[in-house]
This record gives structure tokens, C-alpha cells and sequence, in this order.
């Protein structure tokens, strides 16, 4: 029988192998460069090694990450920071090894610490990381990046000075069917890609319960700007992150609105966003968000001249079915002539109405599709590979490509969305934050 | 109940007027083909539907014979 850890292991290495992976492969790891610090051969070096993880911020985020560390073979939780006691009591009980802390300096003054994993709210993302740099830890940070674009870019330019290793939460980056998904479509599948639409939709009011009233704005850090830039940094960065993978590109502009249309309870950012970011190629991503109606729930479509990818649910169309045998297209035009009322190519005024397609899937077998409606983090969503690649980059010391830079272009986007709406005008990307990665 | 006696003659020509159907349904899937710019493998592929095709100019050409022969012996007695 295959023991637990071992398990683990080749869980991961099943991952990249279900990629095409072949032993030193550049041909993947060309696409995926993040993936270099994940490959097999390097699981294997560091076999007899462990990192020393501390987590800062222990709510759900954090917890759900230990219960994904505990899983891994090369980790050891150490310590956790939490300045909310519940939270704090109920991460000990899930490592009751690691040392407990209630300020996270004198946490990172530990030398018994070799990486920092931070969950906490968007307004000390900054602050912690370039703390945790620092301190010379090698560090992990959920996303967004940061509150403002100053932010983001301190820290980006902390990045290129320091040796550690930084990581965000951009866990669509280690998903398989993404991964897959935007092989085929730079390899050509769908043809030119002519548009994008993303829409993130819910139902709840993104409330959590509050034991007192003063902790109203702690615990529901997501609804007050001091705390938060909203919908925008908590949903759409991930999707903004993947349409410009796709593309390649980062978009010069965005216009958009957003309205507080249902829940009137008192927050602050916006529950219904809708934007419109245009690339410089003419090619745009719509994108749009709502917290009081679920129908549509989550998706990010990659609109080709050739065909759709919906990048969610790991499936493909094509905009014109394989054409019918001959003989039956004449039965089919005898038809036609003897039977329809409208002319063949006859007026523009029929409507069109989309027709089913042929499914196509991305991933042989069963594959993992996640509706969007967790807060927390999704059942085999890449979150558990992104961390594992993490840890093992904590070991090797070796910086994942393009990670940084995917979440600081996506951060930056998800602010200047909000900029859009609140100043409701068009927001070109600003020159003093455009970073030298993929094109404008 | 009275037999009906089908003559090795009539079962010839009944043969050749549907071998004639065939061919005229397997022509059309070969102009199908041509014109629509599908693959040459649907000429085995799609034998069931040329064969269906055949069954029903058979059909057809059989009523129009009927029709004809009704005519023509109406026509007879009228004489």
C-alpha cells in the first residue's frame, strides 16, 4: 500500500506529467516557465530536504492553505501570526507544533523560519511582504497583489532586488485545464483570438458573521475601501490575469461602471461591476460581476475567428460544425427548396440565436469544474500545486518565472478598473507603472 | 387463394430496373461528393443511404409504372 506522503508525491507528479511533461522537456516549460521549480527531477533532489512555513493570517484562506501544507512531505509548519484569537486557536489545533504569534515582526525575526505565507487582508499585503523580503524569508502572498498601484510597484521593485523567492496566489497558473486550454489556443485551435468575456456571479452577500461590532471592519475587510479594492481585486484579478495570458498582450485602456445595486447594507465597494478593457490589437475582454444573481455563475471565454474556449469548464467549440456528408447536404437542400419558407442566405433580419455545439473537452476523463461560489478556495483549483511549488521553490531557492509579474499586470488592471468607475472615464495604463513583460 | 406466378423474366427486369436505380443513387453520391468537397470514403461509408436512395426510386418508379399500365389498359379496353 502506497503510503500517505508518497501519495502526495506522485500527485504531483502526476500533475506535471498529465501536462506532457518529458524528463528535462523544454518544450513544456517553454509555455509554463513558472513550472521550472516544479518538475519531477527536482521533487526527486529534494526528497530528505524540509521548509520551514509560517503562515501570517489564519481565517479561512489560511487555514484551507494548512490543511493543503499538512499534505506535503518537504513542510514543516513552524509558526502562525494571527491578531484575531479564534482564528488563531482553531490554525494551533491544526498544527499544534508551531509557535503562536499576535505580531508578525517579531515573527519574522525567527531564524527558525525559511518561508512566510501570507493570508490576510488586501491593505497588509504590502506591508507584509516587503517586510517578509526583508527579513529575508522567502515569501508567499495570496492575491492581489496590493491596495494601489504605488504598492505594487514597491513591492514589484523589491522583487527585482531581492535573492528570495516570492509567490502570489494565481492558482489558475498550476490548474491543469487551464494550462491545457491555453496551449491549444496559442498553438491556433480557435483560430485568432477576437474577443474575451468574463463574468464572475453570485448570490450572498459576501458577509461573514461578527461575534462584536468592532470587528465589523476586520472581519469584513471585503466591503470598505480601506481594506479592499472589491469585486475587482478579490474576483476579477484571476480572470483579467488569464485573458492576458491568452492574449499575450496587457490592455492600454478600460472603461466601465459599477453601482452598489442590491445590498445596501452600509459597505463601500460596489456589488455589480462592469467593465470593458481594450488591447491595443483592438481585441477587448468584457467583464463583469454580481453578488445578487448566480445564474451565469463563473466563466472566461476566449472568443476565436475559428471557434470558443470556455477556459471554467475546460471545454472547446468550434464556430463551424464538420461539415455534413455530401449526400445527405443534398437531401438536406431538397429539403430546403421543396419545405422552407426562407430563402437560403435570405434576409438579415432573421435572428440569430445561438445554436448548441459540438463539446469538446480539453482534459481526457474527469475533470474538476468549479461553480465560483466558494469564498475560501476551491477543491482542485491549482491551490494545492501553487503551494506545494512554493514550498519546494523555498527548499531549491529558485524564483518562479512570470508569476510576479502576472499578478502585479492583473493587480494593477483590477485598480485602474475601479479608477474607470469611480471617476467614470476611461483609464489608459499608467506610463510610470508599466513594467517591462508582454506587450501594451 | 390464387398464386401469383412472378416469371424468371420479370424477376430479370425487375433486377436490372433496380440495379438502374443504384447506379443513378451511387452517380449521385459521387456528384455529392464532388460538389460539396466531402471525403471519398463516404462512397462505402454512406452505401446504406445510396441503397435507401435506390429502395426509393424504386418505389417511385414502380407507381409511375403502375400509373402508366393503369392508363394504357384502360385505354385498351376503351378500343
Amino acid at each position: 500500500m502506497i503510503k500517505k506522503d508518497e501519495q502526495i508525491d506522485q500527485d504531483l507528479r502526476k500533475f506535471i506529467k498529465n501536462l506532457g511533461y518529458i524528463a528535462g522537456g523544454t518544450a513544456l516549460l517553454a509555455t509554463v516557465p513558472w513550472l521550472q521549480s516544479f518538475t519531477p527531477e527536482k521533487l526527486k533532489e529534494i526528497r530528505n530536504e524540509k521548509t520551514r512555513i509560517a503562515l501570517i493570517g489564519t481565517g479561512s484562506r489560511g487555514q484551507y492553505h494548512i490543511h493543503n501544507l499538512l499534505k506535503i512531505p518537504h513542510v514543516e509548519i513552524v509558526a502562525l501570526c494571527d491578531n484575531y484569537s479564534p482564528n488563531l486557536k482553531a490554525a494551533s489545533e491544526l498544527c499544534p507544533k508551531a509557535k503562536t504569534y499576535t505580531d508578525y515582526k517579531k515573527m519574522l525575526e525567527s531564524k527558525e523560519i525559511d518561508g512566510v505565507i501570507i493570508s490576510t487582508p488586501l491593505n497588509w499585503h504590502s506591508p507584509m511582504v516587503l517586510d517578509s523580503l526583508a527579513a529575508d524569508k522567502h515569501t508567499f502572498c495570496e492575491k492581489a497583489m496590493a491596495l494601489t498601484m504605488g504598492e505594487c510597484k514597491a513591492i514589484y521593485e523589491a522583487y527585482q532586488k531581492t535573492d528570495k523567492v516570492l509567490y502570489f496566489g494565481m492558482q489558475r497558473l498550476f490548474d491543469e485545464k487551464y494550462i491545457k486550454s491555453l496551449q491549444m489556443i496559442h498553438s491556433g485551435v480557435i483560430g485568432d483570438i477576437v474577443g474575451m468575456r468574463c463574468h464572475w456571479f453570485r448570490n450572498n452577500d459576501w458577509r461573514r458573521p461578527v461575534p462584536a461590532p468592532h470587528l465589523e471592519r476586520s472581519i469584513n475587510w471585503r466591503l470598505y475601501k480601506a481594506s479592499s479594492a472589491g469585486l475587482m481585486t478579490e474576483l476579477a484579478t484571476h480572470q483579467l490575469e488569464v485573458s492576458n495570458w491568452a492574449l499575450k498582450r496587457i490592455p492600454d485602456s478600460v472603461v466601465g461602471m459599477g453601482d452598489i445595486v442590491f445590498w445596501k447594507d452600509g459597505r463601500e465597494v460596489y456589488d455589480s461591476v462592469s467593465l470593458t478593457y481594450h488591447y491595443k490589437n483592438g481585441v477587448k475582454t468584457t467583464y463583469e460581476s454580481l453578488i445578487a444573481n448566480k445564474f451565469n455563475g463563473m466563466g472566461e471565454q476566449v472568443l476565436g475567428n475559428k471557434g470558443t474556449m470556455e477556459l471554467a469548464k475546460g471545454e472547446y467549440f468550434f464556430e463551424y460544425a464538420k461539415p455534413a456528408a455530401g449526400i445527405l447536404q443534398l437531401i438536406n437542400q431538397v429539403e430546403q427548396q421543396i419545405f422552407d419558407n426562407i430563402p437560403v442566405a435570405g434576409p438579415s433580419w432573421v435572428p440569430e440565436i445561438a445554436t448548441e455545439h459540438e463539446t469538446n473537452y480539453v482534459v481526457e476523463g474527469k475533470i474538476n469544474i468549479n461553480s465560483g461560489l466558494s469564498m475560501t478556495g476551491a477543491y482542485k483549483d491549482g491551490s494545492e500545486e501553487l503551494i506545494a511549488s512554493f514550498c519546494q521553490a523555498a527548499i531549491t531557492g529558485e524564483k518562479a518565472k512570470n508569476i510576479v509579474e502576472e499578478c502585479y499586470c492583473s493587480t494593477i488592471l483590477c485598480l485602474m478598473g475601479n479608477q474607470a468607475m469611480d471617476e467614470q472615464r476611461k483609464i489608459d495604463f499608467p506610463e510610470e507603472y508599466k513594467i517591462p513583460y508582454l506587450n501594451f | 387463394m390464387k398464386d401469383i406466378l412472378i416469371t424468371g423474366k420479370r424477376q430479370k427486369k425487375e433486377l436490372i430496373i433496380f440495379s438502374i436505380c443504384f447506379l443513378t443513387a451511387f452517380i449521385i453520391n459521387i456528384i455529392s461528393i464532388i460538389v460539396y468537397g466531402t471525403q471519398w470514403k463516404e462512397l462505402w461509408t454512406y452505401i446504406g443511404y445510396v441503397f435507401s436512395i435506390s429502395i426509393f426510386f424504386y418505389v417511385l418508379l414502380a407507381i409511375v409504372r403502375g400509373i402508366i399500365k393503369l392508363i394504357l389498359k384502360n385505354f385498351k379496353k376503351e378500343k
